[in-house]
């Protein structure tokens, strides 16, 4: 069980999340204003919001399903406050060091900062700026890294290695110690994230070669690193955290989901334990498909990417939504917000998987790559999957720390956020189809339909918005509670 | 039906049954009274197989409309040489170095490339990522490859519409990057 501490350091956490989330989603909406025309807006300052949002968004929910898993992993194993507060203040130190380098350094090369681009900003910022952005992800994969480390060793403490991966599952029907899906999910997830947050510090240590270890750093006058080993590291990394972060959110779903609705709680069987162990190792090679339009890529790895991108979605549908569907057929259950997100959330994340399987396809990529479609399959696992289960834990999570439960379903405000966030990445995918590419700051004018599709994009990020508000501040109420003087 | 038309069709087929099966999920979940899933483990073999053929079928299909085999066994009728810069594109028909000394511009200022036939651009890029997105006269996004530096992309396409092809950026090159355009002929 939690303790105190523990509870405060989670609410603490998830405060910050959210007030990141926030504080992201304006920026999101100011962007899609932008691009409609509505409210034009300097490419420069665009870029600048579209890097922090990027960077800013992928980090806050990362840490938010990293953090859930942990709340939960207390109910098998010893987790420690220390551990979640020295990664909040690392996590603080490296979110101020990002910051200062876009808003107040200007810089603005992208979240995937694809080499050499921050070092040829062409009067667009310093090279102080770049190695400050630059640092502010070596720290935040640092203190990650030992984060990550840190939970694993939590596990080991109880489950041996093979444990820990349910091998024992494979081969015995009934195993002595079972290993419950939560910890599977967690441990697999994390080693993903252990490997992708390796990769991220090396890396970032290339970049350093060139550019100086020292916040200020240096021009760099001739970029000698080679961009598509470059490119590769740095889609292995983003490509990867993002996907990690998804399984450890459906971990939380796992865990909770049976005993939200009275149900018996889900077990661990053979298929779940090879499920699991095959879906990271297929996540860690689909990341390929990000390269399809370099032709000097090695054929086979773009063959790789596009048979690793099917076979990774083999295992999702197979094990954890025939695994959800038993749970919850015909059986009575009982629905409360949280469970409902945690539904909405699995259908997000499964049409944003159908839309990335279409563009993981090397011939409809030809004409999909770096449109809009990008953008939209991947705020649809996001926005309508990653951060519901997340946020349903929250939910959850923001009674769970006085010990009671809200059995309500808060229809309406979940409503605005479906009709919001469905409408919104809608309107990306008909952009998308229709050839209008991402990260444009405007749009030439005889892309007629893209202004149309950017307009109505923002009034539903806006929709979506006022249902999240409505969530979002009675749970910021209830962390705040952790943190007065508790009754026992 | 247009590439683009049926790609979106698809999508919105494929998401309107999954929704159908959440939301059907939803209703057996509410009713009272009811059966659970019976026969978990042969659905489970069931869809396996489902989409294991599925994936097969697919990756027959679409794996050889790679761009990789496309146009290999042909001979190019004209060859486009691309540099991309921030933020725009240098092409010739000759061959030329990436500080551009040497560079001769196409006769009239304008790459002119013959209908029908096949030809190819070699694109790379002097300073950092750029795309070389070919868009069609009604801005449909025709064809695509990458400029990266040091290497050379070489992208084979037949156009067989004549008209004016626009270039536009697909990868993200600092604050100019929407504004990076080019354009070429077929005739
Ligand atoms: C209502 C909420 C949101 C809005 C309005 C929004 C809006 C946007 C917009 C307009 C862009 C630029 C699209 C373009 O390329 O033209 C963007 C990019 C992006 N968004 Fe969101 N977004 C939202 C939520 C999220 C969430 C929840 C995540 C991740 C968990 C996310 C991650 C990203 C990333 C990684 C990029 C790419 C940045 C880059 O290209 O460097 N967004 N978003
Ligand atoms: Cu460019």
């Amino acid at each position: 069980m939690p303790t105190l501490a523990f509870k405060r350091i989670t609410s603490l956490w998830i405060i910050v999340v959210l007030v990141l989330f926030l504080s992201a989603i304006s920026m999101g909406i100011l962007m899609r204003f932008a691009q409609g025309s509505v409210s034009p807006m300097d490419p420069a300052k665009f870029y600048v919001l579209m890097t922090t949002h990027g960077v800013t968004m992928i980090g806050a929910w990362a840490a938010a399903s990293i953090l859930a898993c942990n709340y939960l992993m207390a109910r098998y194993v010893k987790v420690s406050t220390g551990l979640n507060l020295f990664a909040l203040i690392g996590t603080g130190v490296g979110v101020a060091l990002l910051w200062t380098s876009t808003f107040s350094g200007n810089f603005h090369a992208g979240w995937t900062f694809l080499y050499p681009l921050p070092f040829k900003a062409g009067g667009g910022w310093q090279a102080a700026a770049a190695n400050q952005f630059l640092w502010g992800l070596m720290l935040l994969s640092i203190v990650w890294l030992i984060w990550c480390l840190g939970m694993v060793w939590q596990i080991l403490q109880k489950y041996s290695l093979p444990q820990a991966f349910a091998w024992q599952h494979l081969s015995k029907k009934e195993p002595a110690v079972e290993t419950p899906p939560l910890i599977l999910i967690t441990m697999v997830s994390l080693v993903g994230m252990i490997v992708c947050f390796i990769t991220a510090i090396i890396l970032l240590a290339m970049f350093f070669s060139e550019s100086g270890w020292g916040l200020s750093g240096k021009p760099v006058l001739e970029a000698k690193l080679d961009p598509l080993l470059m490119k590769n590291l740095t889609f292995f990394f983003g490509h990867t955290v993002a996907n990690e972060a998804l399984y450890l959110g459906l971990a939380v779903v796992y865990e909770l989901l049976p005993e939200l609705g009275g149900r018996p709680k889900l077990h661990t069987s053979w298929y779940v334990s090879l499920g699991w162990n095959c879906a990271v190792l297929f996540i860690l090679t689909a990341f390929f498909h990000h390269l399809y339009m370099d032709f000097v890529q090695p054929q086979g790895f773009q063959i790789v990417g596009q048979v690793a991108s099917y076979l990774a979605s083999v295992p999702s549908v197979v094990v954890t939504l025939i695994s959800l569907a038993a749970v919850l057929y015909g059986r009575g259950f009982r629905w409360s917000l949280p469970s409902l997100m945690f539904l909405v959330g699995a259908a997000g994340w499964i049409i944003g998987g159908i839309g990335a399987l279409i563009d993981a396809t090397i011939s409809n990529n030809i004409i999909l790559h770096n449109t809009l479609w990008v953008p939209a399959h991947f705020h649809t696992y996001n926005l309508m999957g990653n951060v519901l289960f997340a946020l349903g834990f929250f939910c959850w999570v923001a009674d769970d720390f006085r010990g009671t439960v809200d059995p309500r379903k808060h229809g309406l405000k979940l409503v605005l956020m479906i009709i919001g966030g469905f409408g919104f990445v809608l309107m990306f995918y008909l952009g998308g189809a229709y050839s209008v590419p991402r990260r444009f700051a405007f749009y030439p004018a005889e892309l007629t339909h893209a202004q149309l599709f950017a307009t109505m994009g923002a009034w539903f990020a806006l929709v979506y918005s006022l249902g999240l508000l409505l969530v979002v501040l009675n749970v910021l109420k209830k962390c705040f509670l952790v943190f007065l003087p508790q009754r026992s | 039906m247009s590439p683009h038309t049926f790609i979106l069709t698809l999508f919105l087929i494929l998401a309107a049954i999954g929704a159908a099966f959440f939301i059907h999920l939803y209703r057996v979940s509410c009713s009272t009274e009811g059966p659970g899933l019976k026969k978990v483990g042969a659905k489970r073999l069931f869809t396996l197989v489902l989409l294991l053929a599925v994936f097969l079928i697919l990756l027959s299909v679409t794996l050889p409309k790679s761009p990789y085999y496309r146009f290999t066994d042909v001979v190019p009728e004209k060859t486009v040489h691309v540099t991309a810069m921030q933020y725009t594109y240098m092409m010739s028909y000759d061959a030329f170095k990436p500080d551009m000394s040497d560079y001769k511009p196409p006769e009239g200022g304008v790459i002119t490339l013959p209908a029908g036939k096949p030809v190819e651009f070699r694109v790379t890029s002097a300073d950092v990522n750029h795309g070389f997105a070919i868009y069609n006269d009604k801005f449909e996004l025709v064809t695509q490859t990458q400029a990266m530096p040091h290497y050379v992309n070489r992208l084979r396409w037949q156009f067989d519409k004549p008209g004016t092809y626009t270039l536009l950026c697909l990868e993200f090159c600092s604050s100019g990057h929407p504004a990076m355009r080019g354009m070429f002929t077929v005739k």
